[in-house]
């Protein structure tokens, strides 16, 4: 049986960044304020009308650049997002036409923040089965035309950034997706969620009194997401690394995707992890949903903080909620 | 990981509010006919629900008939898949709040977003996972609350009066015999022609990506736009193209289908498909003349109701295929 192999990562951030300083006095508060709030400092926001698929297809150029490999050489697309293009069809569909690809299959998949995780495995499976031989995972998030900018959204605006990353997954003999964990809990899904469009809302998805009330903007109670985040992150790398049967020592790096670093980073500091092992992927540019994870992996990368090689263990928690953990060999 | 395995369908379950809207009824509220909507699309009435239900609501109900037959319980699933254009809300999935319908927790659940061709895409994806041996049972729900999202004036009648709300489900699981189960799926999507057949908001591109001016009156953007002759003419070719594919990848002929059950777009698309494959009508299954086009919902909903009919006997070679917005197309040959 073959194995899913990660043949080159890519990010892509629009140039544009935004500090806590421009957004403070729309949501009525100091950057200080914001930052001890959300642990995030800055984020990049894209310029009027660009979507994931224009994020993504940046990503792409760069992960494909990396594995040594064209568009044309790709037989699957995945594409994670809880911000897509538009309501349909899905982002996966219109990067299917940017990057020129065959007339392959385009996945659209809505795993929300754990999105890229639950890809990755999806495209490591249709590898396994020999469903497929080099499938792109994108994930891809343009939040900041989803966010309120009042003085009520100040523990919620700050936290969301735009951009988008990529994994391009091939066959290998030897796994480099070594073990992987995904779970979901709907529990308490309305501590982080959106309601509105809604189609379950009759008889219309989404009325003047709905919109008034600001019912498409994002609810989080990030207090009462914390505990169970940080449980699930710890318990959700502990199975990854017991399912791939490697030792915590061999990880080089913790790659944590959650909407607070801080939590982000105490979770696996919990099991023993020394600080500089652990990134959290919202500290660079903020919280990038499903974009998070590939961005960051891109990044360290490039810096040279990890090298072609080096096992990571990518975690991620969020709306769902959904969450898991994979070990990966870069 | 086990050794690969084929996948086959173990259950299968559907499920459609009780309110039926006629072609008839569609009259009070705008310009229509009986007569030209089925001469058209070949629909006499669809469903559509009456108080607050969204796909996830539908979902639960088909998803319970497919897991009786399968006689499991929702706890034995390693892996819910829901697809839909229609979603419950904007975020989590609608799998999220199946899940909880559904009482259970634990198992990865998500949504996939590939409009009529969801139900196929699906479907591979599930096959992938128990072939590699990563899951034993897999709930796959195609299910659309499109009424909540339609202009049912004379302004929307050409997209209008086509959709209906329902659910379908299978739950699969794996077939040691690997000349039964899923032999083989295909799928494909062409983004040039995204815009052909879209709702744009909410859309991230857009800022702000909801505002009141795509809520209100007759331009407003949350109804769906479709190109419908330029649809009918993709949707042939790439109907055709694709069960020859599959046929293909299996060393099968056109002869050797039992049974084509096409995605439920247009019974004209259906009828001209299957006269290009020379298939006679009773290897053909169509009910979009009582659904009308339920997207992610149409293949599982027609094939419970071939299954029901007698038409699926042990050895049945099947044919799914769809295609729909993206454009997304696909194919999948089944071993009954």
């Amino acid at each position: 049986m073959p194995a899913g192999v990660v043949l080159g990562w890519g990010r892509a951030l629009p140039p544009r960044m935004v500090s806590n300083e421009e957004l403070a006095p729309a949501l009525g508060t100091s950057a200080s304020a914001l930052t001890e709030r959300t642990g995030i400092t800055r984020r990049h926001f894209v310029e009027p009308g660009v979507a994931p698929s224009d994020l993504a297809r940046e990503a792409s150029l760069d992960a494909l650049a990396a594995a040594g490999l064209t568009a044309e050489d790709v037989d699957l697309i995945i594409f994670a997002t809880m911000t897509p293009d538009i309501a349909f069809p899905g982002s996966g569909c219109f990067l299917q036409d940017k990057l020129a690809c065959r007339t392959v299959g385009a996945l659209d998949v809505r795993a929300q923040c754990a999105g890229f995780l639950f890809a990755l495995v999806t495209a490591d499976r249709y590898v396994r089965s020999g469903k497929a031989k080099r499938v792109l995972v994108a994930g891809g998030e343009v939040y900041s035309t989803a966010l309120e900018m009042a003085p009520r959204a100040a523990a919620v605006t700050p936290i969301f950034g735009d951009g988008a990353g990529i994994a391009i997954v091939g066959a290998g003999e030897r796994a480099g997706i070594l073990g992987a964990t995904l779970h979901s809990d709907p529990g308490d899904l309305e501590r982080f969620w959106c309601e509105f469009p809604a189609s379950r809302h009759t008889p219309a998805r989404m009325d003047m009194e709905h919109f008034n009330a600001g019912d498409h903007f994002y609810r989080l109670d990030a207090e009462r997401v914390h505990p169970q985040a940080e449980r699930a992150l710890a318990e959700a790398t502990r199975e990854a690394l017991a399912r791939a049967d490697v030792p915590l020592e061999r990880i080089a790096l913790h790659v944590v995707n959650y909407f607070d670093p801080r939590v982000a980073r105490k979770a696996i500091a919990g099991l023993g992890v020394p600080d500089a092992r652990i990134l959290a992927t919202a500290e660079a540019a903020g919280h990038v949903g499903a974009g998070g994870i590939p961005i960051a992996v891109a990044d360290a990368l490039a810096s040279g903080r990890v090298r072609r090689g080096d096992l990571v263990c990518c975690s991620a928690f969020g709306a769902g909620m959904s969450w898991g953990a994979a070990i990966v060999e870069l | 990981m086990s050794e690969p395995v084929n996948a086959r369908i173990l259950g299968v379950g559907h499920h459609v509010p009780d309110n039926v809207v006629t072609n008839t009824d569609l009259m009070r509220v705008m310009d229509t006919s009986d007569e030209w909507i089925q001469q058209r699309t070949g629909i006499r009435q669809r469903h559509f629900v009456t108080e607050d239900q969204g796909p996830a609501d539908l979902a639960l109900h088909a998803a319970r008939e497919a897991l009786r037959e399968a006689a499991l319980a929702p706890a034995d699933l390693d892996l819910i898949l829901l697809g839909t254009l229609s979603p419950d809300v904007d975020f989590p999935a609608s799998a999220s709040l199946l899940q909880r319908h559904l009482g259970v927790r634990g198992m990865p659940v998500m949504d996939v977003r590939n409009q009529c061709s969801g139900f196929l895409y699906m479907v591979a994806t599930a096959d992938a996972f128990i072939r590699s041996g990563d899951a034993r049972h897999v709930l796959v729900v195609g299910a659309e609350t499109h009424s909540t999202g339609l202009d049912l004036s004379t302004q929307g009648r050409e997209v209008g009066v086509i959709f209906g709300d329902g659910a379908g489900a299978v739950v699969l699981g794996p077939e040691p015999d690997a000349q039964k189960g899923i032999l083989s799926t295909h799928l494909h999507s062409e983004g040039k022609f995204a815009e052909k057949l879209m709702v744009e908001p909410p859309s991230s591109r857009v800022s702000p990506r909801v505002s009141a001016d795509m809520l209100t009156g007759p331009g407003s953007r949350l109804w769906p736009r479709m190109e419908g002759r330029y649809v009918f003419k993709h949707a042939v070719a790439r109907f055709t193209e694709v069960i020859t594919e599959a046929l293909e990848a299996n060393g099968l002929t056109k002869a050797d289908i039992d049974i084509l059950i096409p995605h439920q777009a247009n019974l004209r698309i259906s009828q001209l498909v299957a006269m290009g494959f020379e298939l006679p009508e009773e290897k053909v299954f169509n009910n979009i003349q009582r659904y009308g086009n339920t997207t992610a919902a149409s293949i599982p909903i027609a094939l419970y109701e071939a299954r029901r009919e007698g038409r699926v006997p042990p050895g049945t070679l099947m044919c799914l295929a769809s295609f729909g917005a993206g454009f997304t197309w696909g194919a999948a040959l089944i071993r009954w």
